[in-house]
């Protein structure tokens, strides 16, 4: 029964994958642009569904698992010449390896504690990079080679994504998934099942670490140039956050739902950013009040039949 | 490895305090592979405790628990589970979320991650049938009345497959087939390798599966030895078992002696409504015709109830047979499809809970519903929030005469209360609204036979001064010595009605309580 779902949500993703790869010959620059960046957050919102909506682990630390990610990479690029594949499989490994060293820290107080922890290290790290002057200090640095064309770094954006996408499948369509739900309802309950929750929600704060550490330094190579405010900026917890809180936290096809929305918005309104802040904002706080479960959730209490990664 | 000389559970020196209270105070045990202890003792006696340190849940302050030799002490829950011991939570703490069948399969998958699913499913469909949940497997836990839900708790101790098994209250609220039926599920999981302890209230599961026993009192152990000489014990009698209830037939005891005002109605009489003038004309509450149930499923078929200012009377029936939807569609908890149910001649059906709690009816829970972060004395003023300080003090005063652990326990958090005290509190909880009419559901449930002396003797003295009670309760003698009339509640109906003199020796009650079995 699991399996065949398992199955299923593989075969749909492999025919997507196969569909978008051969997006680059028909596609303009600008569309491609546009999927890299949906490519990338939905790699972060379904990262953070994990992490919140799943395993009831609130983070504010996205940021600083992108800045690891882009930080890693352009040292590697730079001074070694590593070729990209190498350089993302090093980023995964230094995102699950940070998430690992930190979570003593941030697992020995439930709730709140955590989400205050994550948040700290974010900015703990941005103030690290700001004053050492090795990883060129506040103003940043540059990439020493030219980046890769766009249809090759869109490529490699959706791989990132695709691999994520199966992480989350496995999660949510194989046995792995009660245990997760255990964890989240009920974290003494599961242990005295046997569970252990440290190491449950260590997994998952290692997996999402991991893929954010990929697309940051993706997108970090994208851009050719980091300095601290932004890779290590809020901004990124708070688009990643507001995503899947607007597509529905919880859901499996919320943070789809809630990149695309974003992003759809965000270049209706690219002209004008003061009015996408504000529309943004609003959109965020009538959901919240109107339709909790987000734009996934409403539209399964309309039409659907539930399909859901975890009830919320 | 020396399973001869090595017990395979020894617990020793073992030390909990919460602040001030020793909950656990110096005790050993041990347990040997093919046996099946009790443990007994008063409510608040650390039985819990005992449980919950050995499964990991507690963390002792002092002592030593070793299995198979290894000591475990400083073990987390999660490894003693996979170590092998299972415990159930004296109140269930089901993933709500999930359907019972996935409840089952979180132990399975955490013990053994790459068993066969096959293998899991006929395992998971054997204890679902084992343990009589069979018919709810793909049910969300959250809709499970309680008593399956401490099934429940019993078929995912048992998926861990343990060696040591810790039950802790499970048969607390079954009627005697059920408990008959219980009886055999135990003594069917007993295994020449296995080590039990249950933890029990009904002293027949004690007795028919327990060779040896021990008494708790205070944390610390009263007595230890065959559960026979245990229970025949004098000091035993004394600090936990009481009369015993059963022992004292309808006959025996005239009622209105039984209702003879005590020396504590002084205090309990704060507790009492004023009879209002039209008292004696109608009917307090008067059901006709009344149809109720969820959603598709019809509950209760044409229930006609009528009882009397001052009456009490009680609501026996097999589980499932609608006790527990009656008494929420009295109170407004769920409203009837069809009929009448009026409230002192006020028509009442489809009004919300509040209302219906205004009309001065109160319910007392299946299931306590305490609210952990309020005090035991907020959770009690939470109830009397309407009238002022001197009155909701006055009511206090009575309900701590009444249940005088809750004045000691009166700063300490709602749920940090053992099973039976947090019973006491959603009954004097009731009680506090100073209500006309008063439903008691599943009054007894997890309270030592000694506190059930006194519970009984206390609602004779709230009768006896004017209080309506309507009591769904397991233990038919200490009801039908009570209770004016009886109603037996069969499939949603009332299959029969009458005086507890004669329903007492109905054949009926005795088959739908015995069970055919006998
Ligand atoms: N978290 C806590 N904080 C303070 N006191 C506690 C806490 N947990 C339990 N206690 C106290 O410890 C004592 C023992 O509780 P325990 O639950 O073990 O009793 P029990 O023997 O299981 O009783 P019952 O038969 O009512 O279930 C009680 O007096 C209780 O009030
Ligand atoms: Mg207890």
């Amino acid at each position: 029964m699991k399996q065949h779902r398992l199955i299923g949500d593989v075969g749909i993703l492999a025919g997507g994958f196969a569909l978008l790869w051969f997006a680059p010959s028909f596609a303009s620059d600008y569309a491609l642009q546009i999927s890299f960046r949906v490519m990338i957050y939905l790699t972060l919102a379904e990262s953070w569904n994990l992490l919140t909506g799943s395993v009831g682990l609130v983070s504010l630390g996205t940021a600083s698992f992108v800045g690891l990610g882009s930080y890693v990479a352009f040292g590697l690029a730079n001074h070694f010449g590593t070729p990209l594949p190498v350089i993302l499989m090093i980023c995964a490994l230094a995102g699950a390896l940070l998430a690992t060293v930190v979570s003593p820290a941030l697992f020995r107080l439930r709730g709140v504690y955590f989400t205050v922890g994550t948040l700290a290290l974010a900015a703990l790290l941005q103030l690290l990079m700001v004053n050492l002057p090795t990883f060129g200090g506040a103003s940043g640095i540059f990439l020493k080679h030219d980046p890769p064309p766009l249809p090759s770094l869109y490529h490699y954006a959706l791989s990132v994504a695709l691999v994520t996408a199966l992480a989350m499948a496995i999660c949510a369509r194989t046995r792995i998934s009660v245990i997760i739900r255990a964890v989240r309802d009920d974290e003494d309950a599961a242990a005295q099942m046997g569970v252990r929750p440290y190491r449950v929600k260590l997994g998952a704060f290692a997996l999402a670490s991991a893929l954010i550490a990929m697309a940051g330094a993706v997108q970090a190579i994208n851009l050719g140039a980091i300095e601290p405010y932004g890779t290590f900026g809020l901004q990124w917890t708070i688009d990643t956050l507001s995503m899947v809180i607007i597509g529905g936290i919880g859901w499996r096809l919320g943070p789809l739902a809630g990149v695309l929305f974003v992003v759809a918005l965000g270049e209706m309104l690219a002209n004008y950013p003061e009015a996408h802040i504000a529309i943004t904002g609003v959109i965020l706080i009538v959901l919240i009040r109107f339709a909790p479960s987000g734009i996934v959730g409403l539209l399964t209490r309309l039409f659907t039949r539930p399909r859901r990664l975890s009830s919320p | 490895m020396n399973a001869a000389t090595v017990p395979l559970l020894e617990v020793t020196g073992l030390v909990k305090r919460y602040g001030g209270v020793v909950a656990i105070d110096h005790v050993d045990l041990q347990l040997w592979p093919g046996t099946i202890t009790g443990v007994i003792g008063p409510n608040g006696a650390g039985k819990s405790t005992l449980i919950g340190m050995i499964g990991g849940a507690v963390t002792p302050s002092a002592g030593v628990i070793r299995l198979a030799g290894r000591d475990i002490s400083r073990r987390p829950a999660s490894e003693r589970a996979r170590a092998g011991i299972g415990r159930t939570y004296q109140i269930p703490r089901p993933f709500l979320d999930m359907t019972v069948a996935e409840n089952l399969e979180v132990a399975q998958y955490s013990i053994a991650p790459f068993i066969g699913a096959g293998l899991a499913k006929t395992e998971r469909l054997n204890l679902l049938q084992l343990t009589g949940l069979l018919d709810v497997a793909e049910v969300p836990a959250r809709a499970l009345p309680l008593l399956k839900r401490k099934r429940l708790e019993v078929a995912r101790a048992l998926a861990l497959k343990p060696r040591v098994l810790l039950l802790d209250e499970v048969g607390a609220g079954l009627i005697d087939s059920e408990v008959t039926e219980l009886i055999a599920l135990i003594q069917a999981v007993a295994d020449p390798h296995v080590a039990i302890i249950i933890v029990e209230h009904v002293l027949r599961v004690v007795r028919a599966c327990c060779a040896r026993s021990m008494v708790l009192n205070f944390g610390k152990k009263l007595i230890e030895g065959p559960t026979a000489e245990i229970l025949a014990h004098d000091e035993v009698a004394s600090v936990y078992l009481g009369t015993g209830g059963a022992r004292q037939s309808v006959q025996a005891a005239p009622k209105d002696e039984a209702a003879a005002p005590q020396q504590g109605l002084n205090l309990l009489s704060w507790l009492i409504a004023p009879k209002p003038p039209e008292a004696a004309s109608r009917p307090l509450l008067e059901l006709q015709g009344i149809c109720a149930g969820y959603g598709q499923a019809r509950v209760l078929k044409d229930i006609n109830l009528q009882v009397q200012q001052g009456e009490a009377i009680a609501i026996l029936g097999a589980n499932g047979a609608g006790k527990t939807t009656l008494a929420r569609t009295i109170t407004g908890a769920i409203a009837p499809t069809a009929g009448v149910l009026r409230i002192a001649g006020d028509d009442a059906a489809g009004r919300a809970a509040h209302e219906i709690s205004g009309l001065g009816i109160a319910h007392c829970m299946e299931g306590r519903r305490i609210f952990p972060t309020l005090s035991v004395r907020e959770n009690l003023l939470v109830a009397a929030r309407q009238v002022d300080h001197a009155t909701a003090q006055q009511r206090l005063a009575a309900v701590y005469e009444l249940f005088p652990i809750l004045a000691e326990r009166a700063a300490q958090g709602g749920t940090s209360l053992s099973g039976g005290q947090q019973q006491m509190l959603a009954i004097g909880r009731a009680l506090m609204a100073r209500p006309r009419l008063v439903i008691f559901d599943e009054v007894s449930l997890g309270l030592a036979p000694i506190i059930m002396d006194r519970l009984y003797e206390a609602l004779a003295t709230l009768k006896a001064a004017g209080m309506t009670l309507i009591i769904i309760e397991q233990d038919v003698d200490r009801a039908l010595a009570l209770a004016d009339r009886v109603y037996v509640l069969e499939h949603g109906t009332f299959g029969l009605v009458g005086d507890p003199r004669d329903i007492a020796d109905d054949p009926r009650l005795r088959h739908i309580y015995i069970g055919t079995a006998d």
